[in-house]
This record gives C-alpha cells, structure tokens and sequence, in this order.
C-alpha cells in the first residue's frame, strides 16, 4: 500500500527545509498563491472529500466554507496539535518527522479561509516536536513561505507556534481557543461554532495535524489521486496507532477503508503468542469495544460506524484475554476523571463518582447493584455535557460493562478477576 | 417554516404559545410567561456559559437536551421543560451537585435564600445513591470541614459548598474588570480563590458574595447573625455617592444586618458597590451621639433636648433680631434628604430670613467675579446612566471615576464590552480603566484648563468642530488661552498627537459622551475649565444630556433643586416664596467659602450645620477651623461627634438615612426613595424633628406635616426648570496663572478613599477592613527617590502644616502626584491645603 503522509518520515533529514524541498516541497503552496483563489482551494479540497482526521470525521473544506467571507473581523487558523487521546500518537510523528508538510498545509488552509495569522497549538508534553515545529516555522519565514507578501504574492501570514499546559480537555477546539486567549482551557458552548465566533471572537478555523498535512498533498496530486485512495465517503490515506496487546505497535499508514484484521495481524502481527484477541478499541480510548468477530471491520468513517464504534482519531488498542475489563474500564475512568476541566457538573461530578465506584470494583470492595448504577450515572452524562469528553468517558466504560457485564459481576461477589492476569499490570 | 417578518418570534413552551423579541433565550422566553426552569450558573447580566446543565430543555428535532440559557429561540420552535428525559436529567444533575455537598445548611448563612436548597425541594429526591466518603476540600491551616478561607477583608470562601457556577469569577472579569479572584484546578477540584498573592478587595467585591447561589461565598458583615426569614425588607438608596444606587436594607426590630442590591436597570442593574453594601453599618455603630450637648463652662455636657433648643431658639431670635438676619448661616451636607434640605431651607429663608445657605462644603468657592453659568448648566445636565450604553465614544475628564461614580464606571464598561464605545480618560492619575480605555491621558495635575484648551485647539486646528461658522471658530480660537495646541499641550504635558487624535475620534463619533468628576469640581480653576468644556461640548455637536458635570453627593442635585444655595433663579425663588406663602429675603447670600470669610470678617455671628464636618473636610484647614473656632455661636447636628461638633456650642443627635423616610436626587436627577428600616434610637432625632423643634421653640412654627412637605418637595424636584445649554454659544477661557510652590515639589491630592467616602465610612467596620489605617499614596518612582518602601514612615509637610503617615505604593501614579484620604478623623489632612497655593508638599522619610 502506498504512504503518502508518511512517505518520508523515515528519512532522518526530512524535518529540514532543505530535504523537504529536495523531496519536493512547497510546490504545492506557488501553485496555489498563482493559480487559485481563495474559494478555489474551499472547493478543491471539497470535492477531495478530505474528512477531519482529529477524531469526528467532519469535511474539512466544507468547515473552511463556514467562514463568513464578509465579515470585518480577523480571521485565524489553527492547527490542534494538543494529541492526548491515549492511544493516539500519529501527530506527532509528523510534526517530529516532516514539520513542513504540516506548515505548508496551514498556510494553505490560512490561506484558503483568508487569514493572515495561524497558530499551532501543541500539547505540553511535547517538547520535541515543538522544537521542530518551531525550527519549521523559522525555516519557512527565511525562505519566504511566511511573513509579508509570501512569494511575491502580496499574501501575508504571520505562523506562532504554541505550546499548552497538558491538558487532555485542550484538543477539544473550543477549549483549545480558551487556553490559546490565555484563559482556563474550558470548553464552551456552541453555537456559536468557532467559524463564526471562534478565537477572540473571531472566525477561526481548527484542524488536526493530519488533516492539515494531507492539503499539499491533494493540491500536488489531485483530487482524483486523493479519491483513489480510501472509500468513497471516505477517501485518503489514514494513520492508525496501533498499540496494546500487540507484537508490532507502531504508526501505519493505510488507506482508509481496510479492514482493521489486516493492521492487527499483517501489519501488527497479531496478539502475543499464546493468547487470544479479546476486544479491540478501534479509534483511540473514548470509542466503545469492537470484539473479535468484528475483526474484519474496514476502517473507514461509516463502516465502524456501523459495526457500533467510532473511527475516531485512528488509535487502535488491542486487548487480550489477558487483560481484566474492569481494570481496563478502571484505568479508562481514572484518566478521564482527572482530565475534566471542571466546567459542567456532570462531567465534573459524574466522571468523579464513576471513578470511585469502578475502583471501589477493582479493589474487590464492589456492592451489589454498583453496575447499574454506573449504567445509570452514564445516562445521566451521556449527551448533557459541553464538549464530548463527557460522553468520551462514558462510551467506552458503557461499552466495557455491556460486553463484559460477567467480569464486574465476578468482581463484585468473588472480590478477585475473573481473568488471572499474565504479566505485569501498570 | 414561515420566518416571521418583525422583530419578534413565536415559540411554543410546554404547549404555551410564547412571542418575543428575537435574541431572546429560551430560558428567559419561559420566564415572560411564568414557566419556571431552574438555574445555578445563569444570571440575566452576565454572558451565559451553560455550565451547570440545570436549564436543560427538550426541543423538537434537536437530538440532545439544550441548555435553554444560551439557545436563543427560533420560529416555530417547539419547547418542553417538563418531558420525561428533562426530568431525569435535572434529577441527575441536582444528584451530582449533591454528592459532595456538605448538607451543613442549619449552619450555612445561606440558608432560606439558597437555590440549591430551593431547587433540590422542587425538583429533587430526598435519597442520594452516594456511598462514600464526601470529598472535601480541608485548608491546610484550619485542619477542619469547614473550609472557611478569607480571600478578601469581607469575603469567606467554603468551596465545599460551591456548585461550581463561576458566577462570581465572571462577574469579576465581565462586568467590574478586575482580576483579583479566579478558578484555579481542575475537575471536581476546582476551587475558587483569590488569585495568588492578592486579596478580593475591589470595590465591587461584595457583589459575589450576593450573587453567589449557595453558601460558598460569605461575608463577615452577615454571617453567623441572623437567618435571613426573621428579618424584614425596607427599600433604600446609598447615601454615599451621587448615582444612587438601589439597596434593599435587612433588618428587625433592633438593628439592620446587612445591604443588598435592589435591581434598576436604569440605574445600576443590580451591581452595588462595597460602600452601598456596607455602608450602612454607621447606623448601628456604638459611637453614635446619643443626647444633645451644650458647652458649659467650655466643656460639652449631655442635656436635654427642652434644654438645648431652648438654648438655640433664644440665641437664634438674639442674633436676628439685634443683629439682622443676615448674620445667620445654615450649612448642610449633601447627603441630607431632600425633603430635609427644604425644610432647612425653608427655616433659614423664611424664619431667620438668611439667604446665606449652602450644601457644597467640599470645595474653596472664590468665585469673584467668575462667570459660573457654564459651569452650573454643566453641573445640572440631563444625563442618563442608562444611556451610555449607546455610546461610540466617551471623554471621562477629571475624574477618578472608579472612585467617584462606581456605577457609572460599570455602564462605560458595559459600553465598552458589549456596543464596542470608545472610551478615554484624562486625569492627573491613572485610573484602573486602562483595560477598556483606548487612550488613559495623564494631565500635570491643575492643568484641567490647559487640556481642554489643547482638545479646543485640536478641533479648531483640524477643522472637525460642528454647529459653528468657520469665522466664529476662528474668533473663539483667538480668545482661547493657551493661545496655541502646542503652548497648551505643553503645559499638560501631553503629546500634541494624541490630544490631536483624540479631537478626531471624539469628533467622528456619533454619539459621545463627555464626562468629568472630582477633580474638576475641586478645583479653584472650577468655573474656567466649565467654560472650556461647554465650549468643547459645542464644538462637537455633544447634546445637552451627554456633556455633564457629574454631582458629589447622593442628594446633590436635591440640594441644588429644592434650592439649598444662596442665589436663586427667578423662577425656583418664585415658586418657593409661593409654597411658602412668604417672600424671599432680598438679602444677598454668602456660599460656604463666603460665610465662612464673612465670620473671620465678624460679619456672621451664627451658623447651623446639619449632617457635615467641614472642620475637616473643607479643603482649607486653618481658615476654616479659625473661623469655627471664631463663632460666636455654632450648632451642630451630627450622627457622631467630630471635628466640627468639638467646635460647637449646642449639639443635637442627628437620625441617619436608614431612620426616616426621605429621597435623594441622583446625578441625573432621578428623586429616588428610601424607607425607614428602624426608628432612631434613645434621644436621637431625624433633621426634620430638629428643625420643625427649633422653629416651634422659637414661637414661629414651619407649618405643614411631613406629607405636606413630601409633595412640596416632590414637585420642586420634578418642576425644577434648567437652562438648556445654548449649543452656539462660547466662553471665554482664561486660566489663572499658576501658583507658586518653591520648595514644595510635590502636588497633593486630597479625596476618598477607595472603600471610604465622607467621614461616616469610618464608623463601617467592613469597610475599615479594606482601609485599614490613613495613608499616604506615593508613585513607584517617587517612593524610590525618596528611598522608601511599602509602610514606612514619612513626614509631609506643606506651608500650613504637617503629618506623619504611612506610605502605599501606587501603579496608578506617575511621577510627583501623592494623595491622601480626608476620611480618617485621626488625620487633618486639610491642615496641609489652604487656599493660596496650598496643596503642594514635601516629603521626607523618617528615620527610625
């Protein structure tokens, strides 16, 4: 299968300017300050079909045309490079590896929805791929990709990378708008959506590194290249982070639309020897179980969808019959509880008591009749929330508890697991 | 769907059909016809966050409950705040904010007013599902559950309490601009807290204590006193500042327990300041005077009231009869009811038959030969607070306005926030508004005058002025003086560019404000800078009721319309000699700055002061302390003794506000009323009882009741006739030339304090606690030349005298600029001015 996205990040180099443009970048940004207006780039990467790679799946030029080209305002970009998803960690690798590619698609997407100031927002942790995102960055202004009247082209573009505090609740863009103004990274409630009332105010668009990386790609190669990769609702290239209980994790990059047995046994090389696949988180911790009959799921947009998950960000993590569900579910829980911002109460109350009870499990101190109360305080959060991480923390522990009832049970009356764990639990 | 064509949409609530203007919320659409959907994090004036999840709705075709807080409506929609799921949830939601909470509500000063209470009794259960151990937030220095933390003078923060709303940190940042409290952690350990290092000691501190919707933010003023069902409610007004702000006073049959805000949106729109809030303590302070006083022998012994105005009323009747009228003065303080200052009024014009009245006892009128039109019709403008947030554009002048007017503050950041108004200020000091000013101008302190010329200069220069033929620009420009922008400019030492820049904004404004305050008014250059400003008003086209003068005092303006000053218009001394059945004096009247020459001059033998301490306040310390003391005979009625009641012969025990019905006349005048919360104690009596006493004693009894007055009162307020600004019409400007000040570098400001205004302020434990003690307020830079820290000693010294205070260091001033607070009695701070080139000091530090 052919890399795209990641066809270079194998070359140590490839994150300076001068391997970028030798592999051929930045062509893709001349031809577009030369030959296209600003809604031609809305329409090429509409028809490309190019969907959010963040984790909801939304078309992206559809999300750029939502910008009110009349409005007085200043307009901003920004790129969400805050990835904490457990399980996610493709972003980074294109930011470490092939930082240009990142900034060329923000400038043309800035370009596209006429902003001439663009951030990049990146997840405290990461150090190093801010620094090589900044080296990028300072790399393009000296050659004139940034700054005043980029190529001649009378198009200026001002680039700042951004570095946050590490809070998960930040890759969620409103609360990623929130923390870049300075303030509590909180999320808020929309409408207004960001395209209309986003950063101070103001039209902003947000997109995930991947999503953004794929831009100069379909500008260089076309829409009809992009499409023939991929489904037709759901074309392009996708990276999955493939980790767990498996013999080869790593980043792949495969088209969208293969069935998620030949990432975890091709490519992963399956379960460790001796066990058996027990459960499969598909696309990053907050989406329900997939389970060993749903091995041959394609990854695309609707067809996990339709198996009863989400395709998410790409993470996929591999479970096996070693691993007890209730301390997964445990350690699901006790992740998101800690990384709610605090904003709205059921959220904040709910992930708090959820934790308390699921551990309570886990500690062999459970009480009959704690399952349905977790199945009931999930109700009471699913869909009530500001942002999704209410419902993120809800989904998988639902889904957990639905498919594994009997382990909770067992928990709860023998005080022990169900499932003698093997090797070493973190 | 048909799009409905006005301005207005139709909706359907629980099967109700609904119209309301578009924009309009869900939750407020429910509200206009009575539905009730509860809500924590919500309030009318602040930006909704749909937080709590409380205000959940069911609307038809959306997938998920909405928060109907910040959904506006749609035609056609179709709403439910009762369907099964809306139910759930809010069962749900009330469950969570439950789950830690400490249920301490027998101990919780909240209680009987709290809306998780109330709401958990309308739409909760009486179980919780919750089996452990409740979280608890424990300060790490008390050890206990109950998290009681101070984070400002007056507030106490429970977080175990707290549901989380974040009202109080918006508040905070939205509408007061201040940044001393904040949400810090995260999760459900979130707490709320002052931000490090700071205290939440603004001056709109109290407001998050009201709004908060438990009992997680207390103060000391209520707390652990009363529950809130044994008291009662009287509606009142501030007395301490002229806006007149709506309070609500708490109280029983002993005592009043605490001041909150009574909503009027077209004055204060239910945010008071910590001096509404607290300022109501001094009425129940045990310092207060409590029988009358007459000096004997030299020495001031208690008597009775039979005794004392007995003693009036004769030297009253001595001095007039054998000495003439004219040898009577009455003073009164500004805050005094209206319907108190008529009747004074009344008694001093008709029964001593003095037209030497005054109530402006803050300021050295000189007056001579002035031209005080200007600066009158300023003064009186008709201004409305509410319409400032129409404003493109605003000129605050002169003015600590944070200070002076807090409620005005509020709209002009309102104006700011929400319509995107253009706001510069111009004073000798910054003033905490450099967050919503364009341009924060810093003037050399008494250069009012100059400046306004350099912005008349400015508009002239550039062409921008309105209502006015080139020609006559041309000739007023030549009478100005400074002569040139530059020469003005320099003098206020001010950039040229941006006086000139700011003439064109203001110039290109279509509505603009222009504002002044204190500084103006306080200023012996008063009537001078009036002139240039009704020129400025002109030349930019700025309608009567937007340039304004604002007023000092909560009943200023009262003052000025039931005519408590010594000259009249023809019109006012016509309707009052008709109201009174009995002409005016044809005497001519002394202001306070006269009265007092007059007595130096043994011309007045005879002064009545009600409700004021100008042995203090009055901005000449020598002069007028040698006058007090030179009077033959002085009266005084006062809630306190003070410096001026030390000075007098008969003392009567004067009832506060929060004892009498009356009404104030705010800056716009707006006559306002406020009830009795609780009749005076022991001996005390109400202005109008002294005086309706002394006029029986004397044999010449005021006739009328109390209501009587009321509507006299009443209709001298409403049919009070003002000249209208002449909008083509322009004054000469010609300020004096500066005085002289060799060896005293350094220019004294004397005025309020942040939390203190007037003398009572001191009897207000609350506010005392902001206060703390006297100081003097030096720049960063002048601290350092004379090579003082925070709180160390300096000796202050100007040509008439000198005090020992304590140093604050202040952001806010620049340069040569030092201020004290003339609200503490243990400090004379106006034996340091005077009226000839008085207000300039030196400073030196003490050495231990």
């Amino acid at each position: 299968m052919e890399k795209v996205l990641f066809a270079h990040v194998d070359n140590p180099q490839q994150h300076r300017i001068e391997t970028y443009l030798a592999a051929g970048g930045y062509q893709a940004l001349p031809k577009i300050l030369r030959e296209y207006k600003p809604d031609d780039v809305i329409d090429l990467i509409k028809k490309s079909g190019l969907r959010g790679r963040g984790g909801a799946g939304f078309p992206a030029g559809m999300k750029w045309s939502f910008v009110p080209k009349t409005s007085p305002k200043p307009k901003y970009l920004c790129c969400n490079a805050d990835e904490s998803e457990p399980g996610t960690c493709k972003d980074r690798v294109l930011m470490e590896s092939d930082p240009h590619l990142v900034v060329e698609g923000i400038i043309i997407a800035a370009y596209a929805i006429q902003a001439h100031q663009a951030f990049i927002y990146i997840r405290g942790e990461f150090v190093f791929p801010a620094a090589r995102m900044e080296q990028a960055v300072e790399e393009a202004y000296a050659r004139g990709y940034l700054g005043k009247n980029i190529l001649g082209s009378g198009y200026d573009l001002d680039l700042v990378v951004h570095t946050g505090g590490g809070a998960y609740i930040c890759g969620e863009e409103t609360a990623l708008l929130s923390s870049l103004e300075g303030d509590r990274g909180l999320s808020r409630i929309r409408p207004p959506f960001p395209a209309i009332e986003g950063l101070y105010g103001c039209p902003t668009v947000v997109n995930n590194v991947e999503t953004l990386a794929n831009v100069p790609l379909i500008v260089n190669r076309g829409v009809d290249w992009f499409r023939s990769h991929g489904t037709e609702k759901s074309p392009g290239t996708k990276i999955f982070s493939l980790s767990g209980n498996i013999k080869r994790p790593g980043n792949y990059e495969v088209d969208l639309g293969t069935p998620l047995s030949y990432i975890i046994n091709e490519l992963g090389g399956g379960v460790p020897d001796g066990r058996t696949l027990k459960a499969i988180i598909p696309g990053g911790s907050s989406t329900p179980l997939l389970l060993p009959h749903q091995i041959d799921t394609p990854l695309d947009f609707e067809s996990v969808a339709q198996a009863g998950s989400m395709l998410g960000s790409g993470a996929i993590i591999v479970i096996d019959d070693g691993a007890c569900m209730v301390w997964t579910a445990m350690k699901l829980i006790n992740f998101y509880q800690h990384e709610s911002c605090g904003k709205c109460t059921p959220c904040r109350e709910g992930t708090a008591w959820l934790k308390q009870l699921i551990n309570r499990i886990e500690d062999g101190n459970g009480r009959p009749g704690d399952i349905d109360l977790i199945l009931d305080i999930c109700g009471n959060i699913m869909g009530r929330t500001i942002c999704p991480l209410g419902d993120a923390a809800v989904m998988p522990t639902e889904s957990i508890i639905k498919l594994f009832r009997n382990e909770f049970e067992y928990h709860i009356e023998h005080k022990t697991c169900l499932v003698k764990t093997s090797y070493p639990l973190a | 769907m048909a799009e409905n064509g006005g301005n207005t949409v139709t909706l359907t609530i629980d099967g109700r059909q609904v119209t309301v203007p578009k924009g309009t919320t869900v939750l407020e659409a429910a509200q206009s016809i009575g539905i009730d959907i509860p809500t924590f994090c919500w309030h009318p004036k602040l930006d909704s966050i749909g937080a709590c999840r409380m205000c959940l709705v069911d609307i038809e075709k959306m997938p998920k409950p909405a928060v109907s807080c910040a959904t506006e409506v749609a035609q056609g929609m179709v709403v439910s705040t009762t369907s099964d799921r809306i139910v759930a949830a809010r069962k749900g939601v009330l469950e969570f904010l439950l789950l830690n909470h400490p249920l301490d509500c027998p101990t919780c000063d909240k209680g009987g007013e709290c809306d998780l209470q109330d709401i958990t009794f309308k739409y909760g259960t009486d179980k919780s599902r919750f089996a452990f151990p409740k979280l608890r937030i424990i300060d790490e220095h008390t050890k206990t559950t109950f998290d009681d933390k101070r984070i400002g003078p007056e507030i106490i923060r429970n977080m175990n309490r707290c549901v989380t709303c974040f009202k109080c940190v918006r508040f905070n940042k939205e509408i007061a601009g201040e940044y001393d409290l904040g949400a810090y952690q995260r999760a459900n350990h979130t707490v709320i807290d002052a931000a490090p290092g700071e205290q939440v000691d603004n001056i709109y501190s109290g407001n998050v204590v009201e709004i908060c919707p438990v009992g997680a933010l207390t103060n000391t003023d209520w707390r652990y006193k009363v529950r809130v069902w044994l008291t009662k409610q009287a509606d009142s007004i501030s007395p301490h500042d002229a806006d007149g702000q709506n309070i609500k006073l708490w109280y029983d049959h002993r005592r009043i327990f605490r001041a909150t805000s009574r909503r009027n949106d077209a004055v204060d729109e239910g945010w008071i300041c910590d001096l509404a809030r607290y300022g109501y303590q001094f009425i129940d302070s045990p310092d207060r005077l409590m029988s009358p006083l007459i000096k004997r022998q030299g020495r001031q012994v208690a008597a009775t009231w039979a005794e004392a105005l007995e003693l009036v009323a004769r030297r009253f009747r001595d001095i007039r009869d054998k000495k003439g009228s004219v040898c009577i003065a009455g003073l009164s303080g500004g805050n005094q009811s209206a319907e108190t200052m008529a009747l004074f009024n009344r008694f001093f014009r008709t029964v001593l038959r003095s037209n030497s009245v005054d109530y402006r006892l803050d300021y050295i009128d000189l007056k001579d030969g002035e031209i005080t039109e200007a600066y009158n019709c300023l003064y009186t403008a008709p201004f409305q607070i509410a319409e400032l947030e129409q404003a493109d554009a605003a000129l605050v002048f002169a003015s600590n306005f944070i200070k002076e007017h807090p409620i005005v503050n509020l709209r002009l950041r309102k104006a700011v926030r929400k319509s995107k108004a253009r706001l510069f200020t111009a004073n000798p000091v910054e003033t905490k508004s450099a967050d919503i000013s364009v341009d924060e101008l810093i003037y050399r302190p008494d250069t009012e005058t100059a400046f306004v010329v350099a912005l008349l200069h400015a508009l002239i220069d550039q062409r921008l002025y309105k209502n006015c033929p080139d020609g006559r620009a041309m000739e007023l420009q030549s009478r100005l003086s400074p002569s040139s922008l530059t020469e003005a400019a320099g003098i206020c030492g001010i950039e040229v560019e941006r006086i000139s820049s700011l003439a064109r904004q203001l110039a290109s404004a279509q509505n603009p404000f222009i504002l002044a305050g204190d500084y103006l008014t306080a200023s012996t250059q008063r009537y001078q800078i009036g002139n240039a400003l009704y020129n400025l008003a002109n030349l930019l086209g700025v309608p009567d009721g937007k340039a304004i003068i604002l007023a000092s005092h909560a009943d200023s303006i009262g003052a000025e319309r039931v005519g408590l000053r010594p000259a009249l218009s023809a019109d006012l001394a016509g309707r009052l000699a008709e109201a009174w059945k009995e002409p005016i004096p044809d005497s001519t009247g002394l202001n306070t700055s006269q009265i007092f020459r007059a007595i130096l001059d043994e011309e007045i033998d005879a002064v009545m002061i009600l409700g004021a301490n100008p042995a203090m306040r009055y901005p000449d310390g020598p002069f007028v302390n040698a006058a007090l003391d030179k009077l033959d005979f002085l009266v005084v009625a006062d809630l306190f003794e003070t410096a001026t009641t030390a000075k007098a012969d008969v003392v009567f025990p004067l009832a506060g506000w929060a004892e009498q019905d009356g009404s104030f006349v705010n800056l716009e005048g707006r006559q306002q009323r406020f009830q009795r919360a609780l009749p005076p104690k022991a001996e005390i009596k109400t202005g109008l009882e002294i005086i309706r006493e002394i006029a029986e004693t004397m044999g010449e009894p005021l006739a009328g009741d109390d209501a009587a007055l009321r509507n006299e009162t009443e209709r001298l307020v409403s049919s009070w006739v003002r000249r209208p600004r002449v909008m083509d019409k322009f004054y000469d400007v010609k300020p004096a030339p500066p005085v002289g000040h060799e060896g005293y570098p350094y220019r004294l400001l004397v005025g309020n304090d942040l939390h203190h205004v007037g003398y009572l302020t001191e009897h207000c434990p609350s506010l005392i606690r902001f206060t703390r003690e006297p100081y003097v307020e030096l720049s960063p830079s002048l601290a350092a030349r004379l090579g003082v820290d925070e709180a160390a000693l300096v000796r202050v010294e100007s040509t008439t005298g000198r005090l020992v205070l304590p140093v604050r260091i202040s952001e806010q001033f620049d340069g040569d600029v030092v201020f004290i607070p003339n609200n503490f009695a243990a400090v004379e701070v106006n034996t340091l001015v005077s009226r000839d080139g008085g207000g300039w000091v030196k400073i030196e530090r003490l050495d231990e």
